[in-house]
């Protein structure tokens, strides 16, 4: 119970908050990426359809003001909504580390999936953009998302 | 035999699964939609849901810009009057001079002032968003330049919406600028290097004919060949020699004048009149430059309706004026 009105508040305030940094205040990389965190957080409580669907809704929204080719993140985002919520099947996941694991896998996914779709002129090297930045922004939403969840009640929160 | 789950949860998980490859089948649609439909839909989510994230954005670089320093923005403006007073009579003779040259004058609003923004998601570190787009009169190819002490070039438009543009700095790989000496003496293109972290990227001179030589600090502009640049925008300076091939070609390495990292406030070159006007002249056609300039009067002393009066003979041209 505890755990659900908690991701509930918690997964739209991370949306509205990576909008307002990245957006609003203008921050770029600087500011962590916590619509996945926020996508992420919400599929290991949503059904597959419903982790798509707001993958979907999620990535439309980041596509909007991208300048990479319109869609990429829609996709990229769907897929990671739908596995992420398929992990529940998978994995109980009730540790931090685990949490963290995931967090960073996903966010690795959506960087990879980005790369894969934006196309041979928006997009820089794989090696830099994804196994070094990519892997670089992954941990660095990982670590926050796992901050974020500590002082809500840690694996209290997760199981 | 008997199922290892219940009928109704096999059914929902069907069902999961269908709703799921809808909206992958849908997300693949999207990525294949014309461009015409993909901006009215990213139109349509930028007016609604991120409009009030647009909005606080806007009111922040209001807020920046008026926290500016009074007396900074007062010795600019200071200095900007002293330059216009002591060129006031240059606008004349500079007037006349276009005329008999037969060239444009440069249009007023050419240049116009927009807000860079940095997506800041992977695969788009060269690439920059604009609030000004087709309304404002943007277009594809479009030079953008920003003052960072000095005007320089920051890159060009490769995309225009209806009211944001996209475009690219220095530092994307499908940049290339022709250039040249400030002196006009030294001809070489301009295209960028990839550093170890993009913090180091940097620009380099190529195709400098191997028996020209540049020193460091030497200011390169744009050639305006080609027609992509006006002439005359700045670009970098020579830091050292890049490499070299024997008897043939020397390459430098430049330090650009803006640096993308500072990219905030820009100008938009919207006019094209400057790339048409060297493209005419490199294009074989004849300027019909007058043998002998007419002597202009030593000292205006009474300006009268004669002094605005073109000397006989040197407006002579056909076709009329070029504007």
């Amino acid at each position: 119970m505890r755990r659900l009105v908690l991701l509930r508040i918690l997964v739209p305030l991370l949306a509205v908050l990576h909008f307002l940094l990245h957006m609003g205040m203008g921050m770029g990389r600087g500011a962590p990426d916590l619509l996945t965190l926020s996508l992420l957080l919400a599929a290991r409580e949503l059904r597959m359809g419903a982790g798509a669907g707001l993958g979907f809704f999620f990535g439309l929204m980041e596509d909007s003001f991208s300048a990479l080719p319109f869609g990429v993140f829609t996709l990229s985002l769907t897929v990671v909504g739908a596995l992420g919520a398929r992990t529940r099947d998978l994995f109980v996941g009730d540790s931090l580390r685990f949490l963290f694991s995931y967090l960073a896998a996903g966010k690795l996914l959506l960087e990879a999936g980005a790369w894969l779709i934006a196309g041979e002129m928006a997009r820089g090297p794989f090696v830099q953009a994804v196994l070094v930045e990519g892997s670089l922004a992954a941990l660095y939403g990982a670590l926050v998302g796992v901050l974020l969840i500590l002082p809500l009640g840690g694996r209290d929160v997760l199981r | 035999m008997g199922s290892y789950t219940d009928s109704q949860e096999e059914g929902r998980g069907r069902r999961d699964l269908a709703v799921a490859a809808f909206f992958l089948v849908l997300a693949i649609v999207v990525v294949y939609l014309p461009p015409r439909l993909q901006d009215h839909v990213a139109a349509g989510v930028r007016a609604s849901a991120l409009k009030p994230f647009l909005m606080t954005q806007e009111a922040l670089a209001r807020a920046r810009l008026r926290a500016e320093d009074a007396l900074v923005l007062q010795a600019q403006l200071d200095s900007l009057a002293s330059l216009v007073v002591s060129q006031a009579t240059l606008a004349e003779e500079n007037r006349k001079l276009h005329g008999l040259l037969q060239l444009q004058e440069r249009a007023p609003g050419t240049f116009l002032a927009a807000n860079a923004i940095r997506p800041g998601t992977a695969g788009s570190e060269s690439m920059f968003i604009l609030d000004v787009g087709s309304r404002h009169g943007v277009g594809a190819g479009n030079p953008v330049l920003m003052r960072n002490g000095r005007i320089g070039l920051v890159g060009l438009i490769r995309g225009v919406r209806g009211s944001t543009a996209v475009g690219i700095d220095w530092s994307h790989p499908d940049f290339r600028a022709s250039a040249m000496t400030a002196d006009g003496t030294v001809f070489g293109m301009v295209e960028p290097r990839r550093g170890e972290f993009r913090e180091a990227d940097r620009l380099l001179l190529n195709g400098i004919p191997f028996y020209e030589y540049l020193d460091s600090a030497t200011l390169i502009v744009t050639s305006g060949l080609g027609g992509v640049f006006p002439r005359g925008i700045p670009i970098g300076e020579v830091v050292s020699m890049a490499e070299e091939e024997r008897s043939w070609r020397r390459a430098y390495w430049l330090r650009p004048v803006v640096a993308t990292g500072s990219i905030t406030h820009v100008l938009v070159v919207t006019d094209d009149g400057a790339a048409e006007m060297m493209a005419d002249l490199f294009d074989g056609e004849d300027p019909q430059i007058p043998d002998s300039l007419p002597p202009t009067p030593p000292q205006r002393r009474d300006p009268g309706p004669d002094d605005e009066r073109e000397p006989p003979g040197a407006l002579d041209r056909p076709g009329g004026s070029r504007s």
